[in-house]
């Protein structure tokens, strides 16, 4: 009996046997149904899952033949692998779904039994292995689908619930025909059998039929554009039920699909068609969607084209080998993420996109939608990151890379929508003053277990994917780390918390380190040091901070697996970990809440130009590890160029910088520190990495002297930016930028003087932008200012302060004897001797220009009047001084022993490069003594305070009076007419475009059913003519 | 009486033409009654359609018994498969039509008009 039970059959006997029993115990009493219901669907669940334990532990697939006949004269179910495990996700979710809808449910024994036979029906799908029933399976599915959507009594929801019955009956009318036909043709509906004798089927009616029965099957997948009446279903049905519909109805037709597609063969090309158009058409619909469930469907339907894409591609490229990984992940990373986000947005009554404003005060909602929606993104550490990368993988190496190019461009545009809502959400509660919901409903905390439970399962189901994509465990000591200091964030107070957070960090981030060599070790050594030193400066805020303490583990940690990776896959996985947490850092600050997709979305970007660099290079060089960039060989260059091009776009170089002030700017003052200083010499780090590859391509120097070019727009255009700002921690944000300019010429100049500069230069970064940031924060923190237009005279009152900020800005600014001008110096060196005098002139005016915004700084905020109100405020938390004093130090120290940092750097960069470039053999010492720095010095400060007396001229000229705070107003008015917001006009006309395209492609969706079967016989017309041609309409 | 064109080609075309005029009439008339009554026609048509595809010219009927031995079923009767499974097509058929009636009283009660175009709401 309970051996019986546990057979697969059961899912059937407990479906039927269930169904047949609930009126009865309607009868009984309320308890009795609710027992029945749960029963007959935990049955269903604990059958399938036994039969994968079974499968699992190499048991063969299990076949149930009915009435002890063989096939094909019996209809025969199968319980593979494969099968068991669809059927226990399905199961799952259907479980969860139910405790989700359990409320709407438990009213009415119809919903009930239609639950349980909608959930059988989708595991006959799965199972069955004959045509026919897979017909009647489909049925079954439908019509149970068709009496849920019933169950809303709203007239839209029952207008859209026609609009799918019309549509789904034509649909399924079509793969009827179709299978009768091929029976016709073959003989026989055993699947088995057809695909055996799967040649007989090219005759026309032959293929007439496959095409019906293709057709049928894409539909009930709602492809675009005949997919208006799915989206109206999604929009109007209760979220549970849309739910079920969106993951479970579509994953037994994506299965049919899959079990029959060896049948396909000669149609692959149009199913990878139907599922790209879907995947991108939908997701750029979806960015002019407002209302939240609408907005799901189009997520939804974007998700199943990505799979059936998957399906098509894979099997046109022959990589059948990838299937468990790519579709595997894909197909459970979609179906838990999706239903727990029906879940979520139904529970917390977020109608429209906008109407949960506010959603701060919910921390655990917050970090449920958040994590969900990382998922949906197929971001790490879930099934769908996995999956994707393994795909773009496979589809790059195999040279379809228009099917690369589609997937990176729909994720994208599906990152855009569903992270812009997760913005919204951030926002300050303005909902009842735009009139969407006067209140939103009362956290119901059950009500949250469904999605929590789904979010759980999907990081257990990311953690097996990454098993199957073979990545080492320390990869998630970032994930473990932040989970750990997650788990005491609720109980411990804010500064014990920073210091668990570092003491972790240094016990972890040291493991981690440990086995690194080379140019990385040193990046590691500097930024967990540096990163240790800044991150202690929270120790100045003593509230609870939730949230903040993880995620700045987890961000840390996450640099150093970065710096550790030695195949591409750790090292984009730890990248994408760093710019999720850098997300969420900054998301924790209120005012960054305009910024924060912006900063996504070109990171996103950046990540998808390396994805698609590293799949070029692992295509060429035909191994993933890291070290193939240093390969010899040839025809790099498209790989060159992504990658350089993702890294300079997270560098934040002028054009794509857009993202970078306001984040900057309005993340927590010490993130931003830790940000400018520490990760974003993470992009430096990778160009640092693919300057190897560039030497061995034709492009060469050719594309070095662009990016050198690049490097120096970045220096002057942020310069310039910079001396326009009254905000003076958005001035740092834009000389932060600027800074890291010099560092890109530095690694441009392919030698290894330039390399060498380039640490340099990064170590001089790193720590005068945390003191500049962390002297700042002291400041914010004291006087609440945040515009020089009030603040002023606090030399006295902040003497250390003071005193730090000047060391910093003497270093950045090239002024002997701290370390930026060795780094200035070197850089100038090294561009001479590569025979760019241009830009050697230029990068000078651009530290001319440096100069002038951090005289603006010093002047703005310690000399002058004190403002008012500010006469009582002190010097700044010794928190924020201690760290910057070791920075000082560190600067201080690297100034007088410069040996410290360059003998390891020249150790640590392989001779074999670059000395045939540049370099001759000479000790740094001997270049540095044989170079009298003294008349260089003189000249760039005389042609400095030239420079400077030439402004000044002009500004008195045109009969200015007043201090320099004045001329500092004058030269504001300047570059403010002279230099437009260009790159911001740019972008902003690029998602202008977006949206209006977004509009267009929806045009079709009338809202009226009977257009929309047109459609879908159109679309059938469609794959007709593509798989038989024209001639296939004339018998 | 014979006119020289097997019953199954008749059955093909009026099945095929059933069908047609039932999608024909689903995307023409505005009436969701008439609508639902294409779709039962298109049903029809369509099981016409399989029912002939198992039509062999010059058979009998698939019942073995003294007339017809089980060795011989193979050439002198018509295939019973397609007819199976139209009998089930028509069962699955007329569940549907059912589900579509309910709708459409109940969006009748909603709106007071059976015109596809008024149940628009939802697009985009």
């Amino acid at each position: 009996m309970v051996a019986a039970a546990f057979h697969p059959l059961g899912i059937f006997l407990f479906g039927l046997g269930g169904g047949f029993a609930l009126p009865l115990l309607y009868r009984l009493g309320k308890g009795w149904l609710a027992g029945g219901f749960f029963l007959a669907l935990g049955g269903i669940a604990l059958a399938s899952g036994a039969g994968l334990l079974r499968l699992l532990a190499g048991e063969p697939a299990i076949e149930v033949l009915t009435a002890g006949a063989m096939p094909p004269v019996s209809i025969n179910l199968r319980l593979g692998l494969w099968e068991a495990f669809f059927a226990v996700s399905v199961n799952v979710t259907a479980l969860l779904g139910a405790w989700r809808l359990w409320d709407r449910l438990r009213g009415s024994y119809g919903a009930l039994l239609l639950y349980l036979i909608l959930v059988m029906g989708i595991d006959g799908m799965i199972m069955t292995r004959d045509l026919f029933n897979l017909f009647v399976f489909l049925e079954i599915v439908s019509i149970a689908t068709y009496g849920l959507l019933g169950l809303s009594q709203a007239p839209a929801a029952l207008a859209a619930a026609f609009k799918y019955i019309m549509a789904t009956v034509v649909a399924s009318s079509l793969f009827l025909v179709g299978s009768v036909l091929l029976y016709h043709v073959a003989g026989t509906l055993n699947i088995d059998e057809l695909i055996a004798g799967a040649g007989a089927l090219s005759r026309p009616m032959g293929v007439a039929a496959l095409l019906m029965l293709l057709a049928g099957l894409l539909v009930e997948l709602k492809p675009f554009p005949a997919n208006g009446w799915g989206l109206d279903v999604y929009e109007t049905a209760p979220g549970g039920i849309a739910a079920m519909v969106s993951v479970g109805v579509s994953a037994g037709v994506f299965f049919a699909l899959f079990k029959l597609a060896p049948l396909f063969g000669a149609q692959l090309g149009i199913i990878a068609f139907s599922g790209a158009a879907t995947f991108l058409f939908s997701n750029l619909i979806g960015l002019s969607q407002t209302r939240t469930q609408r907005l799901l469907g189009y997520s939804s339907i974007g998700q199943m084209g990505l799979l059936t894409l998957a399906l098509g591609a894979l099997a046109q490229i022959d990589a059948a080998d990838a299937a468990p990984l790519v579709i595997g992940g894909l197909f459970v990373n979609h179906l838990l993420a999706k239903a727990g986000l029906f879940w979520l947005a139904e529970t917390l009554g977020m109608e429209k996109t906008d109407s949960r404003a506010g959603l701060r005060n919910h921390p655990l909602a917050l970090a449920l939608l958040g994590l969900l929606i990382v998922a949906i993104a197929g971001l790490p550490p879930f099934p769908g990151f996995w999956a994707k990368w393994e795909l773009v993988m496979r589809l790059t190496a195999a040279g379809a890379h228009h099917w690369t190019m589609v997937i990176l461009l729909g994720s994208l545009l599906e990152a855009a929508y569903m992270f812009r809502w997760f913005g919204l959400t951030l926002r300050r509660n303005t909902s009842a003053r735009a009139g969407h919901v006067s209140n939103p409903p009362a956290i119901n905390a059950s009500q949250l277990a469904p999605p929590l439970a789904a979010g759980l399962l999907l990081l257990a189901a990311g953690g097996m994917a990454a098993s199957m994509a073979g990545v080492a465990t320390w990869l998630f000591v970032p994930l473990v780390a932040g989970a750990a200091l997650l788990a005491i964030d609720g109980v411990l107070p804010g500064r014990v918390k920073a210091v668990a957070m570092l003491l972790v960090i240094l016990a972890a981030g040291s493991w981690l380190a440990w086995p690194i060599t080379g140019i990385a070790a040193l990046f590691a050594s500097l930024l967990l040091a540096g990163g240790l030193v800044i991150a202690a400066a929270s120790l100045y805020r003593a509230d609870a901070r939730p949230g903040f303490y993880p995620l700045m583990t987890t961000l840390l940690l996450a640099i150093m697996t970065l710096l550790r990776a030695r195949d591409s896959l750790s090292f984009f996985f730890s990248w994408e970990l760093v710019t999720l947490a850098s997300y969420f850092l900054i998301a924790r600050s209120s005012r960054a809440s305009r910024y924060l997709l912006s900063f996504l979305l070109f990171s996103l970007a950046a990540a998808y130009f390396l994805m698609a660099g590293f799949a070029a290079v692992a295509a060429n060089a035909g191994s993933a590890e890291l070290a193939a960039l240093r390969l010899p060989g040839g025809g790099m260059e498209v790989a060159f160029i992504l990658l350089v091009a993702g890294f300079l776009i997270k560098a934040g170089v002028l054009g794509a910088h857009v993202w970078l002030p306001g984040s900057y700017a309005e993340a927590e003052d010490d993130t931003s520190a830790m940000l400018s200083g520490v990760v974003s010499k993470v992009a430096i780090y990778g160009l640092l990495l693919v300057t190897y590859l560039a030497i061995r391509t034709e492009l060469k120097l050719e594309a070095a002297h662009v990016m050198a070019w690049i490097g120096l727009l970045t220096i002057v255009g942020g310069a310039l930016m910079a001396l326009r700002q009254q905000d003076f921690k958005r001035l740092l944000a834009f000389s932060s930028m600027s800074q890291l300019g010099y560092i890109i010429i530095a690694i441009a100049l392919m030698s290894r003087l330039g390399w060498v500069t380039a640490l340099y230069l990064v170590a001089n970064h790193l720590m005068v932008k945390g003191i500049l940031f962390l002297g700042v924060a002291g400041i914010i923190a004291r006087t609440g200012a945040r515009r020089f237009a009030s603040t002023g005279g606090l030399a006295r009152m902040m003497p250390l302060t003071f005193l730090m900020m000047c060391i910093a800005v003497v270093s950045m600014s090239g002024l002997p004897p701290l370390m930026g001008f060795g780094g200035k110096w070197l850089l100038l060196v090294a561009m001479m001797e590569q025979g760019w005098s241009l830009l050697a002139v230029a990068s000078l005016f651009g530290a001319f220009l440096g100069f002038l915004y951090m005289i603006r700084l010093l002047q703005g905020l310690f000399a002058g009047p004190r403002a008012e109100g500010q006469e009582q405020a002190r010097e700044a938390s010794v928190f924020l001084l201690a760290p910057q004093a070791l920075l000082a130090a560190g600067i201080i120290v690297l100034s007088l022993f410069p040996k410290l940092l360059f003998e390891p750097v020249s150790a640590a960069i392989d001779p074999q490069f670059a000395a045939g470039l540049v370099w001759e053999g000479m000790s740094l010492e001997k270049i540095y003594a044989a170079w009298n720095p003294t008349p260089a010095l003189l000249a760039a400060l005389g042609a400095s305070a030239l420079l400077f007396a030439v402004f000044w001229i002009i500004w008195r000229r045109k009969a200015r009076t007043g201090g320099l705070a004045r001329f500092y107003a004058y030269y504001r008015m300047v570059i403010g007419r002279s230099l437009p917001p260009v790159a911001i006009l740019f972008w902003d006309g690029v998602a202008a475009v977006a949206t209006a395209a977004a509009k267009l492609a929806r045009r079709p969706y009338t809202g009226n059913g009977q257009t929309y079967v047109a459609y879908v016989i159109y679309y059938f017309l469609a794959v007709y003519i593509a798989g038989a041609g024209l001639g296939g309409l004339t018998p | 009486m014979s006119i020289g064109v097997p019953v199954s080609t008749i059955l093909m075309i009026t099945g095929f033409g059933l069908a047609l005029t039932g999608l024909w009439g689903m995307l023409t008339h505005r009436n969701i009654m008439r609508i639902i009554i294409c779709f039962v026609l298109m049903g029809t048509g369509f099981n016409i359609v399989m029912v002939a595809g198992g039509y062999v010219t010059g058979a009998t009927a698939p019942i073995i018994d003294r007339a017809l031995g089980a060795a011989e079923a193979g050439a002198r009767a018509i295939d019973p498969v397609p007819s199976a499974l139209v009998v089930t097509a028509i069962v699955i058929g007329f569940s549907v039509t059912a589900v579509m009636l309910a709708f459409a009283i109940r969006l009748y009660a909603a709106k007071k008009t059976l015109s596809i175009d008024a149940f628009t709401e939802s697009k985009w």
